[in-house]
């Protein structure tokens, strides 16, 4: 017992100390937004948290930063649409609590890609739930529904 | 207002009487009059003669100020919208598109999307409304709106950062009482309710806790008739460092076995009971005094490493152990913690006052699986090793001291949901090995009916399909009925010790479980279970169930 704690406490202070930037917040709102948009070359203010990717004086889409309540605590996420009002990418920014960080995989999120305001959103339908995850899956699936209600609908 | 307004637009074209005009102009606009009033205010000064070329620069000079007071006003509504929007929990309304609050407002819920209706041609009809050119929002960039967390769902928390959920389970049915015959009887089990405070200390360290209530309360109490118990199920802190590192400080916590073991919620399984193998070949609610390390090590895969408080193999009451910390003295004997009828449900460790009845430390270890290429599929392999699970001060009951044991279980389990249907299957095997089962008290306290041999296993297979209730009570709602069938064996041969062997066969078991669950929303489930044991007793299992249950998880 005594070596195993010999062997791995000193790894993780030093992965601690040479990544502080890490810490539990994975992106930063500036990386992704270059993430989603990489040709954009300026990300205007829209309202609160919410952004228009340009090139030049084209619209490349819009990117909003919001959060949802994951089991316990504030999961920040943020979604880039395209300028139809489809989902072009989902991100997880922040996730605080020790279960449900499944939400964070790359698979679970690209799910969302393609979406509408008009798609039904729906944890067991179109999403898949994360069984460990089951309310963050629930939880960032709404807010994403959220996102697409206030921001992704078309005039008819 | 709008009456002022069309009042004083109306009367602005006409130069006939401009001293008229003007007074009902700046009455007008003081007062908020309505056109009469103006009109008659306006008649009384009639002879007023003021000069013309100064009334033509004054009477710019009030356009002047009635346009500005439109935008302002424009610009309160416009503000109003997103206080409301804020209200509510939606992101603001995008700012308007520059025109006057009026022609926006008619019929609209401001917490819905404005859309574009004039001006903007064909493009801007086939775009959503944020992709119309939009004056910039003088209120800039505000920081998210940081609601403090809720105390079960009820009210907003005073502490920022503290939040209590809540998990829960109640049962009620006919089942048959193997202590009475098999006789069936009817009951009640408000089983558990657990609330479930965290609170985020730093964005980086976080305090969990489970404070739970078990069979309706705790005090012995004629009056309330109540038998119950209150207890810390989980308590630790967790440093939050890297993705790949994080530290759960030393605290009472789940041993990471399988998966029901830690997602107990009964929102996490079908049944109104926990699956079989939880019943006592993994000792669920499995806590102990421990501190792990957990991170993620690739796409979809994550490790724990634990380190926790030894399983002992005594099965008696606290107040059984003596002041020295161990078993009662010979002969008193005592009650074995592993036996081949309860299994492992009766050894886990103590969480309280320095009781432990060893020194020894259990490892844990778990892989969990998702893996991207195969959506749906969550799967995980977790190992136990204990080098020692004999109490101080164990002894046979011919007064012979018992030496060490180890004990290693081995755990894999799959849960499968079948992308785009409603198809879902779960698997799980267990495996458990005794290191020297003449060691264990069970095969040494003259009980020659409940012998333990050199290994237990278990395996369980269940199918379930999800069906769309469709929406009523403003919730989408969905049933889903199971089929688990589970074979346990806690009593595979190989027995040694000092007692006699005469098993009587009810250490192999099946359990036929079926049964439908109604989920009114993810975080509700009302559950109806049927179930058929069987075991090779002469005496038969005399353990069927017909159950219902609700619970709920939030």
């Amino acid at each position: 017992m005594t070596s195993w704690v010999r062997l791995t406490l000193p790894a993780a202070v030093a992965a601690a100390i040479s990544s502080p930037s890490y810490a539990v917040q994975y992106l930063t709102i500036d990386a992704a937004q270059k993430l989603a948009f990489p040709s954009a070359n300026r990300f205007v203010e829209n309202g609160s948290l919410t952004w228009k990717a340009q090139a030049a004086d084209r619209l490349l889409g819009l990117f909003v930063v919001d959060h949802v309540i994951g089991k316990h605590l504030y999961i920040d996420y943020a979604v880039a649409l395209d300028p139809t009002g489809r989902v072009m990418r989902v991100e997880i920014l922040q996730y605080r609590e020790s279960y449900g960080g499944e939400v964070r995989e790359p698979g679970w999120l690209a799910q969302f890609v393609g979406k509408s305001s008009s798609s039904p959103l729906k944890v067991g339908s179109d999403i898949r739930n994360i069984s460990g995850a089951t309310l963050s899956s629930l939880h960032v699936t709404e807010g994403v529904r959220r996102i697409l209600a206030t921001y992704g609908s078309r005039t008819r | 207002m709008s009456c002022h307004r069309r009042c004083v637009s109306t009367s602005t074209p006409s130069l006939a009487s401009t001293g008229r005009r003007l007074a009902a102009l700046m009455t007008a606009t003081a007062l908020s009059a309505g056109l009469a009033h103006a009109q008659e205010v306006g008649n009384g000064r009639d002879k007023s003669n003021a000069a013309a070329s100064g009334d033509v620069a004054l009477l710019r000079k009030l356009e002047q100020m009635e346009q500005r007071i439109r935008v302002l006003e424009s610009q309160l509504k416009q503000k109003d919208n997103q206080e409301i929007a804020r209200a509510r929990g939606q992101a603001p309304v995008p700012p308007a598109d520059g025109k006057p609050a009026k022609d926006r407002r008619d019929g609209d819920d401001p917490t819905q999307p404005k859309q574009p209706k004039d001006q903007k041609g064909l493009a801007g009809m086939l775009k959503p409304d944020w992709a119309t050119p939009v004056p910039r929002d003088l209120t800039g960039k505000t920081a998210p709106v940081n609601r403090p967390n809720s105390i079960i769902g009820l009210v907003d928390s005073p502490v920022t950062g503290m939040s209590i959920g809540a998990y829960g389970e109640m049962k009620f049915g006919l089942q048959q009482n193997p202590a009475a015959g098999g006789q069936w009887q009817n009951g009640f089990d408000a089983h558990r309710l657990v609330l479930l405070p965290t609170y985020l200390i730093t964005p980086n360290i976080i305090f969990n806790a489970e404070i739970e209530f078990e069979h309706g309360g705790s005090a012995f109490d004629a009056d309330d008739k109540l038998h119950g118990s209150a207890e810390i199920e989980q308590i630790w802190i967790d440093f939050k460092m890297i993705d790949q590192f994080n530290w759960r400080a030393p605290g009472i916590d789940l041993i990471p076995i399988g998966y029901i073991n830690e997602h107990h919620e009964p929102t996490a399984f079908y049944s109104v009971n926990r699956p079989e193998i939880y019943h006592g070949l993994i000792p669920s609610t499995w806590k102990a005094p421990a501190t792990s390390v957990y991170g993620r090590l690739t796409d979809g895969l994550y490790y724990t490493l634990q380190a926790s408080s030894s399983f002992e193999d005594f099965g008696g009451d606290f107040d059984k152990r003596t002041d020295g910390n161990a078993v009662p003295p010979f002969p008193t004997g005592y009650p074995a913690g592993i036996t081949g009828v309860d299994a492992l449900g009766l050894g886990r460790p103590v969480v309280g006052d320095f009781r432990q009845l060893s020194n020894d430390i259990a490892v844990t270890g778990q892989l969990s699986y998702s893996p991207p290429m195969l959506p749906g599929f969550n799967g995980s392999v977790s190992a136990y090793y204990t080098p020692n699970t004999t109490p101080r001060g164990a002894y046979a009951d011919a007064g012979l001291p018992l030496g060490r044991s180890s004990l290693t279980m081995f755990d894999a389990e799959f849960r499968y949901r079948v992308p785009n249907t409603g198809v879902e299957a779960r698997g799980e095997y267990v495996f458990v090995s005794f290191g020297n089962p003449a060691n264990l008290r069970a095969n040494n306290d003259t009980d020659s009916t409940n012998n333990v041999g050199k290994t237990m296993y278990g395996y369980s297979g269940e199918l379930a399909y999800h069906l769309p209730l469709g929406n009523f009570l403003s919730t989408d709602w969905e049933l889903v009925p199971f089929y688990r069938y589970s074979f346990l064996n806690t009593q595979t041969g190989g027995f040694a010790g000092s007692d006699l062997n005469a098993p009587t066969g009810a250490g192999q078991t099946q359990f036929h479980t079926a049964g439908v669950a109604v989920f009114p929303s993810p975080q509700i489930v009302l559950k109806a279970t049927w179930q058929k044991v069987i075991n090779r007793d002469p005496a038969g299992a005399n353990s069927d169930s017909v159950l219902g249950g609700v619970g709920f998880f939030f």
